[in-house]
């Protein structure tokens, strides 16, 4: 029975493995589809290089064959990668697709690949060498799914933002992706043409490359086995209505075509998603004995960011301008005024998302210009959260604060592919120290949910404890209330008093300036990008320039809100100032529009 | 969540019953018995069980213009010789999909099913896949549409009853030089199809035996439309004719628009303009291009004539040369069951050695012993419509 369907057990391996070579961009968020014309050149090249007898008699071809194969694959994918790493989707699936048609033209042309008439290979594959490949593709994408590097490409595919925040270098995990699936597309080449003994140029075409992510798609991407998945199902349905007597012709692609259909429509996570796993494998560790000794914080009242003059123009509309700043070890520092006072424009500086346009400043001791990149600033000990909710949503609330851990942990693929007794020991380490900051937040009990099923409040503490999770020195809080109300916002206080007790300093944008007055060691305000004030609490609650901010503003419900705050709490300077003109909004108002310029690009 | 309980069951039975089909026993080999093998020899020869036979043609896929016409010829000529008696067939027609990855498993399929000889796949880059397990497995082969060469050096049980390109050409640029005067000549050929390419070699070296000079050689890819820019060139180089190795999908557009731009000297085609659908799509156009072919269809030769009324009746549409190959390929097979008087697979790969002068629609037509096809070709010219033999 074996030997009867052995070409199709064969093939069901070698199209899983195309399809990881497809899995490995997508579990990062790309859309690649160059696969085809790497391993169509990782194909036609290793026929250049195995030997018909064994290398020094014992190693044998088709092992120099694989070997030459993968390192042409992640090679080429690496040469590809420098130009169009900075592509996303669509443009980045075109980009590469147009790679792909250059490799086959360029084959097809070459004199050694002999055209479009192809070439002959050894046959040395056959089921056995298929699947001893696939089981190995598939072990190290099991092993990678666990390990900081996979949790590193899930936060990429579901927020780049975010997980730049995070302290990844995401273009060069991008890259590792890219060249991951190089590899392994280079293999798949190199196993095919030595299975069917021939291959042509024109084999490799966009088509081929079609099915291979719809492979890859149909088995899903959750899990690392959905390539196997995808293949088997694939591969089985034309082998199967061939078996159950359905005539040749039109009607076989038709049901194909419609069981596909029914796959995406009613399992969008692929077929792997009908494999029950808990949301995350991995439950709460709040065994105190398990939490490593962490470097220590900077000391208490130690400089941690110093602005001076720093400013960001967007043409002629002035964001920030001009502010002079000092951070310190263990102080909470505020940050108010209306909407579109540039509030998030200058937090986005200090941690490294928008590059200031004048003025200098270092934070962390890393120096703020045009190049700072936000991960550097990130590595070196800022943490963040966003006016928007930026978390990774299908991942689960302990894997979101897991991939927070990435700073302060250490990658363990290596030490998981050998099962080391290390990589368990830094795998719970990390998971404690995750675990602590969940419960510090008080969603101890909410670890295994998915991140984008949490109400408002959750996701706004899931955040804190994300960015916690890093062991930042400088924590910058972008609203971290809205949405809270005065019991929660008042246990928020608390925990952000208590960060800074612990010796982080804070740096809080609010709009809730009860909360903001009772937290606060230090009160900024901001008004179309300028200082306006800046002092304790008590002095910025008398100041006139801020009442008069507010209440001039026509701005949102929480401006109003703030207004009658201050209002109520100098009642008197609120008299004097009444007659104070309506300021002019709009250009400030735009500049802030524009606080992650990342996302578009 | 009881939609997804409703899509669990849907992806879970199918791929339950892909698990089933796979462990269901085949009968592998089993008609391999002794009631394949008969009494008496040629017309007397009686063998009780029907033969089985595999067809992989693709059906479906980029191809599939090509199948379709193989399949009813095939399907036609089976239903024609099991009327004789004596011998009868059994015969399977399965998909290649146009991907050589299908074909292999057909291939596989058919000899597990136990088939006496298989005849295909459409495409020569194909059969440079699936050939070879059926060498490896001990089972003929009939190629009855591979042009390529290197198809029957892959083994002793690989034959074919189509004309190799290098069969075809030289009588095609022979009969140019001869009647028109060639002398001086632009190539022009489609350098991403092993057909066509191979079609160009041929030409290339026909060209050079016969001393015509070739004043370009031009490429385009088979996906292409629109010729105009290298017709421009070609007519600048003021040659005697245009040689073209393409497609038909290439040819209709190529003749229509060099008729266009004025070019007014002869087209010289191969293998790939040999088709009825030259004459419908180009029109007026297509008056004096010459084609090499291996199938005459104006042919009075009577089997040709009945195989021509008999596809016509039953299809409604006219065979092309695809249909023709196929429908001799079933002619082949039946004189080597019956000269060795023995359906197993090894009796027919012997009575397929033996194939000499057969007279088929193609003509008499003779396995040498590269296992390759020789008969007549001839060339063709398009007048008033219609192919014409070119004297």
């Amino acid at each position: 029975m074996i030997a009867e369907y052995s070409s199709l057990i064969t093939l069901i391996a070698l199209t899983a493995i195309l399809a990881y070579s497809f899995y490995a961009v997508l579990i990062a968020g790309q859309l690649s589809l160059a696969q085809v014309g790497l391993a169509s050149l990782a194909a036609f090249t290793s026929a250049l290089v195995v030997p018909s007898e064994p290398l020094f008699g014992f190693i044998p071809p088709l092992v120099i064959g694989i070997v030459f194969g993968m390192i042409v694959g992640a090679f080429a994918a690496f040469i590809l990668g420098l130009p169009v790493i900075r592509l996303r989707g669509v443009f980045l699936a075109i980009a590469t697709l147009a790679f792909g048609e250059m490799v086959r033209i360029f084959l097809i042309n070459q004199t050694w690949t002999n055209g479009a008439q192809g070439l002959s290979f050894a046959k040395l594959v056959g089921p056995g060498v298929a699947w001893i490949a696939l089981i190995v593709v598939a072990y190290w994408f099991w092993r990678l799914s666990g390990s900081r590097l996979g949790r590193a490409f899930a936060a990429i595919r579901e927020d780049e933002l975010a997980a730049t925040t995070m302290g990844i270098d995401v273009p060069r995990y991008r890259m590792a992706s890219f060249v991951i699936a190089g590899a392994v597309a280079g293999l798949y080449g190199v196993l095919l043409a030595h299975f069917s003994r021939f291959a042509d140029p024109n084999e490799f075409s966009f088509t081929a490359a079609v099915d291979g992510l719809v492979t890859a798609v149909v088995g899903g991407v959750t899990l690392f086995i959905g390539p196997v998945l995808g293949s088997a199902f694939l591969s089985l349905l034309p082998e199967v209505q061939r078996a159950i007597g359905i005539d040749a012709g039109w009607i076989r692609p038709t049901i194909s075509g419609v069981l596909l259909l029914v796959v995406i429509l009613f399992l969008p996570g692929g077929l792997s998603g009908l494999i029950p796993v808990r949301k995350s494998a991995k439950r709460l560790n709040v065994d105190p004995s398990f939490q490593p000794t962490l470097p220590a914080l900077p000391a208490v009242g130690s400089e941690l960011v110093n602005l001076s003059g720093l400013g960001k123009s967007y043409g002629g509309v002035h964001a920030v301008q001009s502010v002079d700043l000092t951070v310190n070890a263990g102080e909470v520092l505020g940050l108010i005024g209306p909407n579109g006072a540039g509030k998030t424009t200058l937090v986005n500086m200090v941690t490294g998302l928008t590059p200031p346009t004048t003025g200098t400043g270092s934070v962390l001791g890393v120096p703020l210009t045009a190049s700072t990149k936000a991960h550097r600033l990130a590595q070196a000990g800022v943490a963040r959260t966003f006016q928007q909710i930026k978390l990774f949503n299908r991942l689960s609330a302990l894997e979101n604060v897991l991939v927070g851990g990435y700073r302060i942990t250490q990658d363990t693929l290596l030490r998981r592919l050998f099962f080391l007794p290390s990589a368990r020991r830094l795998e719970r380490e990390a998971v404690a120290m995750a675990s602590a900051q969940l419960v510090r937040v008080g969603l101890g009990e909410k670890a295994a949910n998915a991140a984008g099923d949490l109400s408002y409040g959750d996701q706004r503490r899931l955040e804190i404890a994300r960015a916690l999770a890093s062991h930042p020195s400088l924590l910058v809080l972008d609203e971290p209330a809205a949405g809270m109300n005065h019991v929660e916002a008042a246990s928020l206080s608390e925990l952000i008093r208590s960060l800074a007790a612990d010796g982080i300093a804070v740096l809080v944008i609010e709009h809730n300036v009860r909360m903001m007055l009772a937290t606060c060691d230090r009160i900024m305000v901001l008004n179309f990008g300028e200082i306006i004030a800046f002092g304790e609490p008590s002095e910025i609650a008398r100041d006139p320039r801020v009442l008069e901010a507010y209440l001039g503003s026509a701005g949102s419900d929480e401006d109003v809100e703030a207004a009658s705050v201050l209002a109520s709490e100098t009642l008197a300077h609120v008299v004097d100032d009444r007659a104070a003109e309506h300021p002019e909004h709009d250009g400030a108002a735009a500049a802030d529009d524009a606080t992650t310029p990342e996302e578009n690009r | 969540m009881r939609r997804k309980l409703l899509s669990a069951a849907v992806c879970g039975s199918t791929l339950l019953l892909a698990l089933t089909a796979c462990s269901a026993p085949a009968d592998s080999g089993s008609t391999a018995g002794g009631e394949l093998t008969g009494t008496g020899t040629g017309a007397e020869c009686v063998i009780d069980s029907a033969i089985p036979i595999g067809a992989s043609f693709s059906l479906t896929g980029a191809a599939a213009q090509y199948g379709a016409g193989q399949k009813n010829a095939l399907e036609l000529a089976v239903t024609t010789l099991n009327e004789v008696g004596g011998v009868t067939y059994d015969l399977t027609v399965e998909d290649d999909a146009t991907d050589p990855k299908e074909a292999i498993q057909v291939f596989d399929s058919f000899i597990s099913a136990g088939a006496s000889v298989i005849i295909g796949p459409t495409l020569s880059n194909t059969a440079k896949q699936t050939d070879p397990i059926a060498q490896d497995a001990g089972v003929p082969v009939l190629g009855v549409s591979n042009t390529a060469a290197g198809i029957t050096e892959i083994g002793d049980y690989i034959f074919r009853d189509s004309l190799t390109e290098d069969a075809v050409i030289p009588q095609t640029v022979k009969a140019a030089v001869d009647s028109l005067g060639v002398q001086k000549v632009v190539v022009m050929y489609a350098n991403d199809d092993a057909f066509t390419e191979s079609g160009y070699q041929a030409f290339a070296a026909a060209l050079e035996d016969q001393n015509v000079e070739v004043a370009e050689t031009l490429t385009f890819s088979k996906a292409d439309t629109d010729f105009r820019a290298l017709l421009n060139k070609a007519k600048q180089s003021d040659a005697d004719a245009i040689i073209v190795s393409g497609l038909i999908d290439a040819a209709v557009p190529l003749v229509t628009q060099a008729r266009e731009i004025g070019i007014d000297t002869p087209i010289i085609g191969g293998n790939g303009f040999n088709s009825p659908a030259l004459i419908e799509g180009a029109g007026d156009a297509a008056e004096g291009v010459i084609v090499g072919a291996a199938w005459n269809s104006a042919s009075d030769n009577e089997q040709n004539v009945k195989f021509i009324d008999d596809y016509t009746a039953a299809y409604s549409s006219a065979p092309d040369q695809f249909a023709a190959q196929a429908y001799a390929g079933m002619q082949i097979i039946d004189q080597a069951v019956r000269s060795e008087c023995s359906g197993e697979r090894d009796g027919i790969k012997a009575g397929l050695g033996t194939i000499t002068d057969v007279p088929t629609v193609l003509g008499n037509v003779t396995l040498n012993a590269n296992r390759d096809a020789e008969h007549d070709a001839l060339v063709q010219i398009v007048q008033d419509g219609q192919f014409v033999i070119l004297n």
